[in-house]
């Protein structure tokens, strides 16, 4: 093996946090990848939450309905507090960008919306990231944060 | 698999996320107070009444195998860039994928009880 394994995944990782060079290209794909992993962490999480709808990990048959409730609603009481009320409008927002620059890709992906190959001037800006392009990302964050703004309304009341 | 037929199921699950994952959103969000929808029962789009009903559980059991598919499928990308090699992409492929099976079975449990819950 050329490179040791841990210096170079800190390589790769710090490389995302580190975006002082960056294009908008760029941000939309470190925030895509930011976004998708924050997601599947609310995955995991809500997979073991909604697992307490019928009683949690030990159930594997059905059990009495009073059980179930008893372990749903101290779950409830439980997930009933504003740190996770906040942590859920981060993922609100996080969902709906990932969501709408998703779709972006998609198109990209199928051919569609992509740049004409032209020769490279300054100050060298991606071809491939074109004017319907960047409308989508501008408007996959404006939806984002109309999601974080609805979210608050819902969790805070404000 | 090839590496190309992974990326279109990523395409394809991810889309299918937008159609089950707006239809899971819906009946949490917009059918009424969020509160009573949370609530184990009571309300027609409470819980228990969500897995009771056939179609909505089938539509949540569909979201799980697409979201359980994109996530690890994106998880994978995510860490093939990082690193590249035979050995780290065939041990992230496996690791991935039993936790994928795990994280399947222990959510269908929870459906197919749910469901079952009188």
């Amino acid at each position: 093996m050329a490179d040791p394994l841990i210096p170079q995944l800190k390589k790769a990782l710090f490389g995302w946090f580190h975006p002082v060079k960056y294009s908008l290209e760029m941000w939309a794909y470190a925030l895509q990848r930011i976004s998708g992993i924050a997601v599947t962490g609310y995955f995991l999480a809500h997979i073991v939450e909604t697992g307490n709808v019928v009683g949690g990990l030990d159930v594997w048959s059905i059990p009495p309905t009073s059980q179930a409730q008893d372990v749903w609603t101290a779950t409830f009481r439980f997930l009933d507090n504003p740190m996770f009320d906040v942590g859920l409008v981060v993922i609100g927002f996080m969902l709906t960008y990932h969501t709408i620059n998703g779709i972006r890709l998609t198109l990209t992906e199928f051919g569609f919306l992509q740049g004409r190959p032209a020769r490279p001037d300054f100050p060298y800006e991606p071809k491939s990231f074109t004017k319907a392009q960047r409308a989508l990302f501008w408007l996959s964050i404006l939806f984002a944060a109309a999601t974080a703004v609805y979210t608050i309304n819902v969790f805070f009341g404000v | 698999m090839k590496e190309s037929t992974k990326m279109l199921l990523h395409y394809i699950t991810g889309l299918g996320i937008v159609i089950a994952g707006g239809v899971h959103l819906f009946t949490v969000f917009f059918t009424g107070p969020y509160v009573q929808n949370l609530a184990f029962s009571g309300g027609t789009f409470s819980v228990i009444s969500v897995y009771r009903n056939l179609l909505l559980a089938a539509t949540l059991e569909l979201l799980l195998i697409f979201v359980d598919y994109h996530a690890l499928n994106g998880i994978r990308v995510i860490l093939i860039e990082f690193h590249q090699g035979a050995k780290w992409e065939k041990g992230v492929s496996w690791v991935l994928a039993v936790t994928g099976i795990l994280l399947l079975v222990y959510g269908t449990r929870t459906i197919l009880i749910a469901n079952a819950l009188t």
